[in-house]
């Protein structure tokens, strides 16, 4: 089923919205969950979640891409889940490694006011992301905001994968460096 | 604080297009290319892969390369023909690039020459670096070496712009042999190498002995600026491919569009004279 027809069912209170989402999402959903947590029960979790949370949104909401949409929140559900369960470790899944990775970018010591601050970052890392050259631009979106594993990346798209994390570890330098010149870290 | 977890929650930041399209390469099974390498048995692999990978490779890489049958012609824009262009065929390779809509103009400047060039070594900026009086005997920097018709180094700038609508970059007469295709990352370019050889029968009424040329070539290219530098010739491909390395680009402001160009061919072939 078209995305425009599944938004369309949430906008008509239909049931059929979520078995839909889930038939066209749900895998989709559960990989970024799991990439993130790093447990099956957890990325279930989230995904139920996820649906929930879809079903409250919308209306009003009526998104142009349903499964960055839908991948939006299951992030934020899985991402809080890793926080609350103090997962900042190896060993936690994907999102661990990520996190770690990340810590290239953020000195310690840093202070960020929340929400204004938080919401100024995300502006700034999008404008990052699409000023990135299409090829790092794929690559560290499934990396940093899909999480999928380095290997899995290389395979995909054909890269060995000592150039998917040289092409990483590049656009990670110019992050902190766009982070910087914006004020942010 | 901005921590690593602030920043990775910070990702939700990125445009959805940018989400749709990372999507698209990673999860379409047409672009699947080792996974796919792995499933097929090595007897059928040969045929698979290269059909699999060259789709797989050309979601990415900004360069498609083939050998034309031998009867298929081209038809190149050629002042000198009454008609005002020819009809050419034996191509031995022909590189054809993305559409691209606007390209940006370059020009570059050898970061590095070998030892014999270091004449044509200059701050100069240029599009296009002959090193073409090394080989004509009488020239003050002759070098021996290269007395053929082809020449020892020639560098030229083109724009991807030029070449859609059915456009290419053609290897004449030469045949190409394994054509390498890598990513260099750090320069931000995909790069494609080839040698190319022509053999010729001796010719007793001539006096010419049975000989083999062989050029090499380099091909750059930017697909997000659309341009593309050829560095081709004599000298060997290890050389050339370290003049590529060593190759300082710069984008000239300038902006080159399809209707810019007379003619939607260019030849590889780094003749001299």
């Amino acid at each position: 089923m078209e995305d425009a027809a599944i938004v369309d069912l949430y906008w008509a209170r239909s049931d059929r919205a979520i078995s839909e989402t889930e038939h066209k999402y749900g895998k989709y959903c559960h990989s970024i969950a799991f990439n993130i947590c790093g447990t099956r029960e957890d990325a279930e979790e989230c995904v139920s979640d996820t649906w929930f949370s879809a079903w409250n949104q919308m209306p009003d909401k009526r998104p142009t891409a349903l499964s960055a949409f839908l991948g939006c929140i299951t992030r934020n559900f899985a991402l809080n889940l890793l926080k609350a369960r103090n997962r900042h470790k190896r060993g936690g899944g994907e999102g661990a490694l990520a996190l770690e990775e990340l810590s290239d970018c953020v000195p310690d010591g840093t202070d960020v006011e929340r929400s204004v601050e938080e919401r100024e970052l995300e502006r700034a890392v999008g404008r990052f992301v699409a000023g990135l050259p299409l090829r790092e631009r794929t690559v560290f979106v499934l990396r940093y905001w899909r999480l999928v594993p380095v290997e899995e990346i290389s395979e995909r798209l054909g890269f060995s994968q000592s150039k998917t994390k040289s092409m990483l570890f590049r656009t990670r330098k110019k992050l902190r460096a766009y982070l910087r010149e914006e004020g942010l870290c | 604080m901005l921590d690593a977890y602030s920043l990775l929650r910070a990702m939700n930041g990125i445009r959805e297009e940018d989400i749709v399209m990372a999507d698209k390469h990673f999860d379409s099974p047409k672009h699947v290319r080792s996974r796919t390498k792995r499933m097929v048995t090595l007897a059928l692999a040969a045929a698979l892969i290269l059909a699999l990978g060259a789709g797989a490779w050309a979601l990415f890489f900004s360069m498609d390369h083939r050998v034309p049958e031998p009867e298929e012609s081209f038809r190149i824009h050629w002042e000198e023909s009454p008609s005002g262009y020819i009809e050419w065929k034996n191509v031995g390779l022909a590189v054809t690039f993305p559409e691209t809509e606007e390209s940006r103009a370059v020009e570059f400047r050898p970061g590095w020459l070998p030892e014999e060039m270091a004449s044509l070594q200059d701050d100069a900026w240029a599009s296009r670096l002959t090193a073409e009086r090394l080989c004509f005997e009488g020239g003050a920097d002759f070098v021996p070496a290269y007395d053929d018709m082809t020449q020892p180094m020639l560098i030229e700038s083109f724009a991807m712009s030029q070449f859609n609508q059915g456009g290419a970059l053609l290897l004449l007469d030469y045949t190409a042999g394994a054509v390498t295709e890598e990513t260099w990352v750090d320069r931000n370019v995909d790069v494609l190498y080839f040698s190319a050889s022509i053999h010729f029968d001796a010719n007793p009424e001539h006096d010419l002995p049975e000989r083999t040329l062989v050029q090499n070539y380099v091909l750059l290219s930017n697909p997000e600026a659309g341009w593309v530098v050829r560095i081709g010739g004599e000298l060997d491909l290890e050389t050339l491919l370290e003049v590529a390395r060593n190759l300082e680009i710069r984008e000239t402001g300038e902006i080159l569009r399809y209707e810019d160009f007379t003619d939607h061919f260019a030849l590889f072939n780094a003749g001299a004279g």
